[in-house]
């Protein structure tokens, strides 16, 4: 088990940001689609503040991540056909760009909305926007368009995982499970 | 005779008395009144737009200085569209059952420089006491008054149910009011 990426697998680090992001980004996504069941309008509130708080931590991992990163070595990548390989990094940039821009654009409808922005009540945080509550309508379609064009991506990465899990039965998805190991014979 | 100087005797016992605490008009578009309340770690402002004061102050005659405010609840703001909604609603004011807030001084007491009001707030359908620091300039032949206190919500059933919460909505509601007083 070793914290740092070596040439067969994800280090534990990676593979822990990796899964505990995917957790956050997909049970929020779900939460956030469900708002609109909350018992009155306290509850609403508590949701919604659960959903931001979420949102936040989300936003705050990706920039652990990427400060370790910097640190540790990606592995290299599986051997496969050149635009495959292509295609899952241009899936990672995009999936990469969208952790930042779905949580940075709820905070911003949040501010342009006039709203607190408090992490788990511990403590709160600046506004990104003068509140303007003409464009509030228009910020908001922006954070959920971003969040269904992340599901179409989540298609892609999770099937082509899956696919080199199940029809190739490669590394590729097993160097990066979080209890997995990867197969030595390939 | 004796009829005479009890009568003169009354007179000068009342005479201090009479010419007590001075009576005030407030004039409206120089005087504010608003509350200060914390929300989600934040806090914010509102005002009551609608509200009248009877104002008799001396800071010699004490005894004899006495505010009695009513206030329109259903004209507090606050600048945020959901919150202005839900104030005059059941959970809060409840402005269809209780229309008005009002506080009327029982007392002043001087507590070193500070002069403290006591009094009774109703609000809510609640009456309890509630105390202010007074803080009154004479200015030219009136006066201004600046007053601060402390409401806590929750003894008045102010956001009651679901919004008791107070790690939500804070338990303790400033209330401030800055009146430009003219002498009557």
């Amino acid at each position: 088990m070793s914290l740092r990426s070596d040439n067969r697998r994800w280090g534990s680090v990676a593979r822990f940001f990796h899964w505990i992001t995917a957790l956050a980004i997909i049970g929020n996504g779900i939460f956030g689609l469900l708002m609109d069941l909350a018992h009155g309008p306290m509850q609403k509130i508590n949701w919604l503040a659960l959903h931001k708080s979420i949102g936040l931590t989300v936003l705050a991992l990706f920039l652990l991540r990427v400060l370790w990163r910097l640190i540790d070595r990606r592995p290299p990548d599986e051997p496969g056909p050149h635009w495959q390989q292509l295609a899952a990094h241009a899936v990672h940039g995009v999936l990469y760009v969208l952790i930042v821009a779905i949580p940075l654009s709820g905070w911003w409808f949040n501010s342009v909305s006039g709203k607190p922005l408090q992490w788990f009540k511990l403590f709160n945080l600046p506004s990104l926007a003068a509140k303007n509550e003409n464009i509030a309508d228009t910020v908001l379609a922006v954070h959920e368009y971003l969040f269904w064009f992340l599901v179409a991506v989540l298609v892609v990465h999770v099937g082509a995982a899956l696919k080199h899990h199940v029809f190739d039965k490669d590394n590729v998805l097993r160097r990066m499970l979080p209890f997995g190991r990867p197969r030595s014979d390939l | 005779m004796k009829a005479l100087l009890s009568a003169l005797l009354t007179l000068t016992l009342a005479l201090p008395v009479a010419a007590g605490a001075a009576d005030y008009t407030v004039q409206p578009t120089a005087s504010t009144l608003g509350f200060a309340g914390t929300f989600q770690g934040a806090g914010f402002n509102g005002t009551f737009g609608k509200w009248t004061a009877a104002i008799s102050y001396d800071a010699a005659h004490l005894a004899t200085s006495k505010f009695d405010v009513n206030v329109d609840l259903v004209s507090a703001k606050t600048g945020d569209k959901d919150r202005d909604t839900a104030l005059p609603g059941a959970d809060f004011f409840n402005i269809a059952k209780f229309p008005q807030a009002h506080f009327v001084t029982t007392g002043f007491r001087q507590v070193g420089a500070q002069v403290i009001a006591d009094g009774n707030l109703t609000l809510h359908g609640v009456t309890k006491p509630v105390t202010l620091n007074v803080t009154f300039k004479p200015q030219g032949t009136g006066a201004v008054l600046d007053v601060a206190g402390t409401v806590k919500r929750l003894d008045f059933g102010v956001g009651g149910g679901d919004y008791a919460d107070t790690s939500v909505i804070a338990a303790d509601v400033k209330v401030i009011a800055h009146l430009q007083l003219a002498a009557k």
